[in-house]
């Protein structure tokens, strides 16, 4: 299934439900608002305020719905890390335990497999493209972007434009990814980029690829491993980081300048990556968990998301119906980036997945020595 | 004679900027978030962060119950293995190394297969529990050094005569020692308390796989995520480490006249 | 309750001391009932002890022995023998050692300055208040300290470049590295060693020296035969704590590079965040490699301190 195909395609057939759906939601809501001011409390896990704006979007549920309290736990989880936090819940239904998370598309069904996640169909389900859903409600793609290389310019000089340049000695020291390639699907992600830019079919062969690229780097002294986030990048502990663009953008952003910054994607390998939600199979707060989904889906939640440099799921469905701010449109990265992106299907995705995290130890091995 | 003061000095002198230099150019890093001058916005950013105020205030809150669970179970039980069971005093002791020994991060993740809700005791199974799970963490860190200081402040009065001459006049033992052995070494517990603090204050590992909104996991956070207000924040906890084991040295010379009282 | 609290009573009679010299009217009774008080007293410690220190740890080692369906196995002991967890291992040691030796010879020619060197008065004690700061300022605001110290961007780095015109990162030196850790480390260490040494030179009695000056011997002669044998257990005896120190600690290392950086803890902590492994019982195995190897640390420490401890008295 090509993804991108149907998120262009969707916009068609979402208008068409998009006119009858807020009158039902609208009755619906009050009632589920209700009984989630009566459990009090929402638990997320792994929300960077500034990834894809989920600052401002907290701060908007939080307004809309007061009453709720949301207990945000571990911001820097990985995707990895927020499967795991679920299976810990299994046994512990405290405070500990997210009620809804937020993970790289190919955790979804696995997710789904293992029990670990519960179906609900946001009342804007319609305006979900097909493919970026699961057809019995348990996960829903959020939000997409491409990867892209946040760079340092006071430190680096010739701004990297591809994966292969990366391996120049230019770059000795100075690239690391943003996430823990055994966990985190944002650095996952990266290392099959890298080898979908060599020419290797996705799926596997681009994740054994990748591995390489980075064990090659790594052999180079170019690979620094460091967690790259913003920090890393501007005190120079690693100039150069693999992100996705809404992460690098805001970044820079919030370097006002200080350290001078640019995000490149890079020209031998366009990739695209889509993000789901789903609410947890043991989440202690259904209700509340059930209506930040009704929230994140909603104009308001995915505008949200969009201010944070993010392609929400129903953009093509809003832009059709002509309700995005055109000030937030013109922020958003170029469009010709988009235009040549690949979407990995979640095979491929899936596959590269279990290949890059099992063998990320062995093969790259990338320590403190 | 000169020459051994000349090799003291160097020593001295390289040690000095060891220490030092770290300090300083923290210091300058935390000034340097606009770009060609120096400023304080760094600091002014931590400050007005509402984040900081919450965990900063949660961490205070969670080590001042850690200090005064800890004074709960150390003073009593220092205080009857000095006066009445000096056989306990090897256990007693090998088990305040125990923390030393025990690596928080392995403490916590027992805590967190034993205490979960489908144990016994599911501490974690509610905010409140957890909370208080990481008070207890804390103790136990704090042990050693609670128990130190405690035992120290006792070493110096003589809690025998104390202990008799209080019983003597009709006190009962919970009487004796909160009323008069407590008072006089108060000025060891408030050593042991701010000692306590020192630790517990930014403490990550336990805070931080606990889940609980601590100052700790939230250095952490803003150590990834922003350039120059790391550095500020080192500074302050600089500042309020050196409050602390400020605050003990000062204790320490009241001390003396405390003990003065019960000669 | 009762039955039990007086069978102690009986054994611990002999070992008590004072309180039975006040004159009462029945003395057994009151006694008997004060040492009840005195088990009710150390009770809530012990109770603390073992509920939040002793027993987590041994679930933890029983935890190793178990596989997912709760039968005996040896297999996660096994399954830690792979080269990546080894590798963490020995890196976790190298580290620490490096990092506890180095702090032990720099913290005791410091202290041995400070205390025997003819400094000033003053110094002395802002040197020992100083360490009792810097020993507590470990964790994450340490790594942040070294990051503006000497990472790209640091002070040093950067003076290095522009006054010196020497590029530390192009040299090849790296604050992420085997190096840059220990020596990040040896800011608490250092500090810890003075703490825990400066009793022991003050402990070396001036009339050792006199003596010895008076039969002849040199400084020199006088460190070899009699202050170093002196401090030697001593010496060793913090080495082992310092280790035990730094092969816990999880927070500098973790600020500084994330959880990328392959220590024991760091692994630890990524695999019951994340499950990195791919192997829950691993987590088990991985805390009692650690668990063995401080407690061995810990033990050399008790074992030679308790032996050294009769000289210094």
């Amino acid at each position: 299934m090509n993804l991108k195909k149907a998120l262009a395609a969707s916009t068609a057939l979402v208008s068409v439900f998009a006119v009858a759906a807020p009158a039902f939601a609208q009755t619906d809501l009050t009632a589920l608002y209700e009984a989630a001011k009566t459990e009090g409390q929402l638990t997320t896990i792994a929300l960077p305020h500034d990834w894809c704006g989920y600052g401002a979007v907290i701060d908007g549920f939080k307004a809309k719905y007061p009453g709720i309290t949301i207990n945000e736990l571990n911001p820097d989880a990985g995707s990895g890390d927020e499967i795991e936090a679920v299976k810990t819940s299994k046994g512990n239904a405290g405070p500990q335990s997210p009620d809804v998370i937020d993970v790289g598309l190919s955790f979804g069904p696995s997710a789904k497999a293992d029990g670990l996640i519960q179906a609900y169909k946001v009342s804007t389900w319609d305006s979900i493209p097909d493919s970026a859903k699961d057809a019995d409600g348990f996960w829903y793609g959020d939000y997409y972007g491409v990867l892209s290389f946040l760079v340092n310019t006071d430190i680096v000089s010739k701004v990297p434009t591809s994966w292969a340049e990366l391996k120049a000695s230019d770059y000795a020291n100075s690239f690391a990814l943003a996430g823990d390639p055994r966990a985190a699907n944002q650095a996952i992600s990266a290392v099959h980029a890298a080898g979908l830019a060599t020419g290797a079919a996705a799926g596997a062969d681009a994740a054994k690829a990748g591995l390489a690229f980075f064990a090659d780097l790594n052999k180079a002294s170019n690979f620094v491993p460091v967690i790259g986030k913003a920090a890393a990048v501007a005190q120079g502990t690693t100039p150069i980081v693999a992100a996705w663009d809404y992460n690098a953008l805001a970044w820079r952003d919030g370097f006002a300048g200080n350290p001078k910054a640019e995000v490149v994607v890079p020209s031998d390998a366009v990739v695209a990556g889509v993000y789901v939600q789903a609410i947890s199979a043991y989440a202690p707060h259904l209700n509340a968990a059930k209506l930040w989904m009704e929230y994140l889906y909603s104009d308001e939640g995915q505008t949200g998301w969009l201010a944070g440099y993010c392609h929400p799921i129903r953009f093509n469905d809003m832009v059709a119906r002509k309700v995005v701010p055109q000030a937030l449109l013109d922020k958003l990265p170029p469009a010709d980036a988009y235009a040549k992106a690949v979407f990995p299907t979640l095979d491929e995705q899936a596959a590269a997945k279990t290949e890059i995290t099992g063998q990320w130890d062995a093969v790259v091995g990338a320590n403190v020595q | 004679m000169k020459r051994s003061k000349l090799w003291a000095w160097i020593t001295f002198g390289v040690a000095v900027a060891y220490f030092l230099v770290p300090l300083l150019a923290t210091f300058e890093f935390s000034l340097r978030i606009r770009r060609g001058t120096y400023s304080l916005d760094a600091y002014a950013s931590v400050f007005s962060d509402p984040r900081f105020q919450a965990t900063f205030g949660y961490s205070l809150l969670v080590g001042l119950f850690a200090i005064i669970v800890g004074i709960f179970i150390v003073v009593p039980a220092a205080y009857f293995v000095r006066l009445r069971a000096p056989h306990l005093r090897p256990l007693i002791e090998f088990v305040t190394l125990l923390p030393l020994i025990i690596p928080p991060i392995i403490l916590v993740f027992g805590y967190i297969r034993l205490y979960n809700t489908s144990s016994i005791l599911p501490l974690t199974g509610s905010t409140f529990g957890t909370d208080i799970l990481l008070v207890l963490a804390y103790v136990a860190l704090a042990l050693p050094y609670m128990y130190r200081a405690v035992d120290t402040g006792l070493r110096t009065i003589d809690v025998q005569t104390l202990t008799e001459a209080a019983t003597i006049l009709g006190a009962n033992q919970m009487v004796i020692l909160a009323r008069v052995i407590f008072p006089n070494i108060i000025v060891a517990v408030l050593s042991g308390a701010f000692l306590t603090l020192a630790i517990v204050i930014g403490e990550f590992t336990i805070a931080s796989l606990l889940n609980r909104p601590a100052f700790g996991p939230y250095l952490q956070n803003v150590g990834a995520n922003r350039a120059f207000e790391p550095a500020a924040l080192a500074v302050i906890s600089f500042v309020i480490t050196w409050g602390a084991m400020g605050m003990i040295q000062l204790l320490s010379r009241f001390a003396p006249k405390t003990a003065a009282l019960t000669d | 309750m009762t039955d039990t609290s007086s069978l102690v009573t009986g054994s611990a009679a002999p070992v008590s001391t004072g309180a039975t010299g006040s004159p009462r009217r029945n003395p057994l009774a009151n006694f008997a009932r004060s040492q009840l008080g005195a088990y009710l007293g150390v009770a809530p410690f012990l109770i603390f002890a073992v509920l939040f220190l002793l027993v987590p740890t041994l679930t933890l080692v029983a935890g190793a022995f178990v596989d997912d369906a709760g039968h005996f196995t040896f297999q996660n002991i096994l399954d830690l023998g792979t080269p990546a967890i080894l590798n963490s291992y020995w890196i976790s040691i190298r580290v620490s050692a490096a990092s506890a030796i180095l702090g032990a010879v720099f913290g005791l020619i410091i202290a041995l300055a400070v205390i025997r060197g003819r400094l000033p008065e003053g110094i002395r004690a802002a040197v020992l208040t100083f360490s009792g700061v810097a020993s507590n300022f470990a964790g994450i605001p340490l790594a942040f300290a070294f990051l503006s110290t000497l990472g790209r961007l640091g002070l040093v780095t950067v003076i290095l470049k522009t006054v010196f015109d020497f590029d530390m990162y192009k040299a090849g030196f790296n604050l992420l590295s085997f190096s840059g850790l220990t020596l990040t480390y040896l800011y608490f260490q250092i500090p810890l060693m003075i703490l825990i040494i400066a009793p022991a030179i003050d402990g070396l009695k001036k009339e050792w020296s006199e003596a010895a000056s008076t039969l002849g011997a040199t400084k020199t002669q006088f460190w070899r035969y009699i202050g170093l044998p002196v401090l030697w257990p001593n010496l060793l005896g913090t080495v082992s704590l310092l280790f035990a120190n730094a092969f816990g600690a999880i927070a500098t290392a973790y600020a500084l590079t994330g959880s990328s950086l392959n220590i024991v803890p760091i692994l630890l902590y990524a695999q019951i965040r994340g499950d990195v492994l791919h192997n829950p019982g691993l987590g088990a195995a991985l805390a009692l490699g650690m668990i063995v190897i401080t407690a061995f640390a810990n033990v050399i420490y008790l074992v030679i301190r308790s032996r050294a401890e009769r000289w210094l008295k």
